[in-house]
């Protein structure tokens, strides 16, 4: 085994055992146990996701602009769908519904978590792995037969689901109501494989954390980074349990003959559905016990990273350290008891939905705690503009912009006008969608050099951010004005209706597929500069080239196996100790002691 | 076993098996791998861990199943209470009796005996096999009544809760198998000790879960 070069930055560490390093492609590249290649396969595959899910919203906006308008390819690749090229409301649906799909569970629910958490969670922590790798294998394969049966929807007979990311029932639990074949059967097993991976998953990512941290590191020293991960282990352990449990009795309605969210008397295509007595309301409670919290465990990781890179690049302090932990904590406990304001408009007693409006407005404090701390610390920091900063504080920005919309859409009066419109397709893009998917880039872009010992290309980091910074908002902003006309959403066409020929709505649609396709084009080159890097980036052979303070920035670029070669540094202090007056730089790295900050003769604090 | 090292003193020699704990916590062994013939408390300690982190999931599945149970009955009138099959209490008495085979294999652990390991593990996962052949056994008196799965919601929560149970016992007959697997040379496997203690937790919450689901069944009708 090769001996492995410990930075100087390490004080003081500790010998532990170290695993032999798997030989031959297959133990080292698909069925791996290290959490390093397991991070990466999880990035791939949201990467690979992501793309799909764009071409699909490439599709939706087409359609919604252009609805009579064919496309050639479209015909020849979906005939019943799109027959000579012309796309179907309902494949509209479709095309939405796996849009929704892919996104939030393939793509913002792998990658900041599965991915980079994955990756560096152990590194951060100082262990040479997950508390239990094979189950780790085990969880990203089970995400890859999930993703594998949601794309295998497409192609089934029928065609891919169309009950909407939500899968609300009757529709998604009465086979003659929208599928007829099995699409909807599909889009159901892989969610329940989703939530068995995500389970597991969870499971590894809490035991590690609590397990195995590094001599000195104690919680409140954690970095920003691992205690988000951390919280969003613990929503996830407790959300997928039950979605899962959500699906099965949709699985059995839609092929048993159950009657768990199927109501009674209900008529199809004139034909009567022999179910009775359930409630799709029920669905609608389970799934939004799990959604809530899912949105927080697609954008803690996110907030995490960005708390992280916002006092790296501008040498300072987090702003409020316990308060972010505690607000960390605060949003993941509120989280679970607020789904109620998804339903609003289900016919719930006025009283429930005064109880859910103002535990939602609670939820705003600990948001607006991490916002105030995030302008805290970027406050007279000299920052350092560098294009992972760019995109961090461009999460803020969306996120301070669509968690605005969100108090309006947490007050049941309003709630009645918004629900089901653009507005809240604004809100939730803007929040969830975007200010993950800004958080994923800044990851990438921080970490890059770290996982690939190449760097990506700046410049090209710089134009893709403003390209896609205005883009969003381009497309997203506007969507709030089309709400308050009030435009609903999920409808494939809006010919024909009056209030919406009036004005600019048509106008402003147009304008926002021209600036979707604007955006989505600007995503290639992120992919260019992202492939293109790893394969030919200026290689980066500096451990630590952001000066940053965290333990993975004390091991060489890339990693080696076993991550710190069976020296696991000691802990000496908070993971943001920047401009420490007296110190010797203008940053301490946890595994420094304080001799090494400030020179042997001083010492102190 | 633990070496502290600072940057300036001379390194000795790793250490040909270094593992070491400190703070009671083995930093990154993994899945804990061979380390020669002494338990390792860390190791115990971090299955244990899994297993009841694993339990708060479980418990929220169930939990799930149970809210979703407690509406639908009180939805529409369409619900028609029904008597469990009488095996079910045959079958929690063999449940019962199995976590104290177990814990008959636990004991034999802390002596050192692996072969009396083996054996009492082999009785509990006999009677894990009963017990699913019972509740199979009560499937079949249901439906002998003519209650099938869609034939009421009742029923179709009575067919959930119980397959959802057995999977979940079908998981701790896996984790027994594996036991076997590690005790079978046990001088290689320093997970033994962990492994087993780990199964034997998940499968008394085996049982704590069975009853729970059991007097669910039977009071709310
Ligand atoms: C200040 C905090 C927030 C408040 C008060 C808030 C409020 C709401 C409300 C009331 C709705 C329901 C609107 C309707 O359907 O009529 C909603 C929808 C939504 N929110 Fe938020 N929200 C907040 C933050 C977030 C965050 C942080 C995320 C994600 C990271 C998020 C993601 C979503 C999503 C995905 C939906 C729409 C789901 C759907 O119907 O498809 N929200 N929000
Ligand atoms: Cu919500």
């Amino acid at each position: 085994m090769t001996e492995v070069e410990l930075s100087p930055e390490v004080s003081e560490y500790t010998e532990v055992h170290r695993h032999p390093e798997p030989k031959g492609f297959i133990a080292k590249w698909i069925f791996s146990v290290d959490h390093k290649v397991i991070g990466i396969q999880y990035l791939l595959l949201a990467l690979v996701a992501a793309f799909v899910g764009m071409g699909l919203s490439l599709l939706v906006r087409l359609r919604l602009v252009w609805p009579e308008r064919s496309f050639g390819i479209l015909g020849d690749l979906f005939p019943v769908g799109a027959p000579d090229g012309v796309m179907t409301p309902e494949f509209y649906l479709a095309m939405l519904t796996m849009h929704g799909t892919i996104m939030v569970f393939m793509v913002l629910t792998t990658a900041p978590q599965g991915g980079f958490g994955n990756y560096f969670l152990p590194i951060q922590i100082g262990a040479a792995d997950m508390a239990f790798p094979r189950l780790n294998m085990l969880s990203f394969w089970t995400t890859f037969v999930s993703f594998s049966f949601l794309i295998a929807a497409f192609f089934v007979e029928g065609g891919a689901p169309m009950a909407g990311w939500t899968g609300y029932p009757p529709l998604s639990a009465v086979p003659e109501a929208a599928v007829q074949g099995i699409g909807q059967d599909l889009w159901v097993v892989s969610i329940a494989f989703f939530c068995i991976a995500s389970l597991l998953a969870a499971l590894n990512f809490i035991v590690t954390t609590l397990d195995l941290r590094a001599k000195g590191l104690t919680m409140m020293r954690l970095p920003l980074t691992v205690w988000t991960w951390f919280v969003t282990a613990i929503l996830g352990l407790l959300a997928f349990g039950v979605l899962l449990a959500a699906g099965v009795l949709l699985l059995m309605d839609r092929n048993m003959g159950t009657s768990f969210f199927v109501p009674g008397g209900l008529v199809v295509s004139d034909k009567a559905i022999d179910h009775s007595g359930g409630s799709p309301i029920l669905w609608q409670h389970l799934f939004w016990f799990f959604g809530h919290p899912e949105v927080y465990i697609a954008i803690l990781p996110g907030m995490g990273v960005t708390s992280h890179l916002l006092a790296t690049f501008a040498r300072k302090q987090v702003y409020g350290y316990k308060a972010m932990v505690y607000a960390i904590a605060a949003i993941g406990i509120l989280g679970f008891v607020v789904w109620g304001h998804h339903m609003f408009v289900s016919g719930m007693s006025p009283y429930s939905a005064f109880v859910f409006s103002v535990l939602t407005m609670c939820i705003g404090v600990p948001s607006a705690i991490k916002t105030f701390n995030w302008i805290g610390t970027l406050w007279g920091g000299q920052i350092r503009f560098t294009s992972p900063m760019l995109y961090s504080i461009g999460f803020v920005s969306l996120f301070v912009s669509g968690g605005l919309s969100g108090i309006f859409l947490g007050q049941p009066t309003i709630d009645l006008y918004f629900h089901d419109t653009y507005f809240v397709v604004a809100h939730f893009h803007l929040i969830m969608g975007v200010a993950a998917i800004f958080g994923m880039f800044a990851g990438v872009a921080f970490w890059f050099p770290k996982m690939f010992g190449r760097w990506m290309d700046e410049g090209l980091g710089k134009i893709h951010f403003w390209c896609t910074f205005i883009g969003v908002y381009a497309i997203f902003g506007p969507m709030h004005y089309l709400g308050m006309l009030p435009h609903p959403r999920r409808y494939a066409e809006f010919t024909g209706v009056d209030y919406l020929q009036t004005g600019s709505a048509g106008e402003l649609h147009y304008f926002i597929t021209i600036a979707a396709m604007f955006t989505i084009t600007a995503q290639f080159l992120f992919l260019f500069n992202f492939v293109k890097s790893i394969f030919a980036g200026k290689p980066c052979t500096e451990a630590n080239p952001w000066e940053a303070t965290t333990l993975e920035w004390a091991i060489p670029s890339p990693p080696p196996h076993d991550n710190f070669g069976g020296k696991v540094p000691h802990i000496y202090r908070g993971s943001y100790d920047f401009s420490l007056p007296g110190a010797k730089r203008d940053f301490a790295m946890q595994c420094n002691k304080d001799e090494a900050v400030y020179g042997s003769a001083a010492g102190g604090d | 076993m633990t070496t502290t090292l600072t940057q300036t003193e001379t390194r000795p020699a790793p250490t040909a098996n270094g593992s070491g704990a400190f703070n009671g916590h083995p930093p990154g062994n993994g899945d804990g791998g061979r380390r020669g013939p002494f338990s390792n408390p860390a190791l115990i300690q971090r299955y244990k861990l899994g297993v009841w982190v694993g339990v708060g999931g479980i418990v929220m599945f169930f939990a799930a199943l149970t809210s979703a149970m407690v509406v639908r009955s009180g939805l529409s009138n369409d619900w028609q209470p029904f008597d469990v099959p009488w095996i079910l209490f045959l079958s929690t008495a063999v449940l019962l009796v199995s976590s104290f085979t177990l814990e008959g294999a636990r004991r034999r652990m802390i002596a050192a005996d692996w072969s009396g390991v083996r054996l009492w593990v082999n009785g509990t996962a006999a009677l894990g096999l009963v017990f699913l052949a019972c509740q199979l056994l009560g499937w079949q008196a249901l439906s002998a009544r003519g209650l099938f799965l869609a034939s009421n919601p009742a029923n179709s929560f009575y067919y959930v809760l119980t397959a959802g149970h057995g999977l979940h016992l079908l998981g701790g007959l896996l984790s027994l198998g594996y036991v076997w697997l590690r005790v079978r040379a046990p001088q290689r496997w320093a997970t033994r000790e962990a492994v087993i203690e780990a199964a034997a937790l998940y499968w008394h919450f085996m049982d704590v879960l069975w009853i729970y689901i059991l007097g669910l069944l039977v009071f709310w009708r």
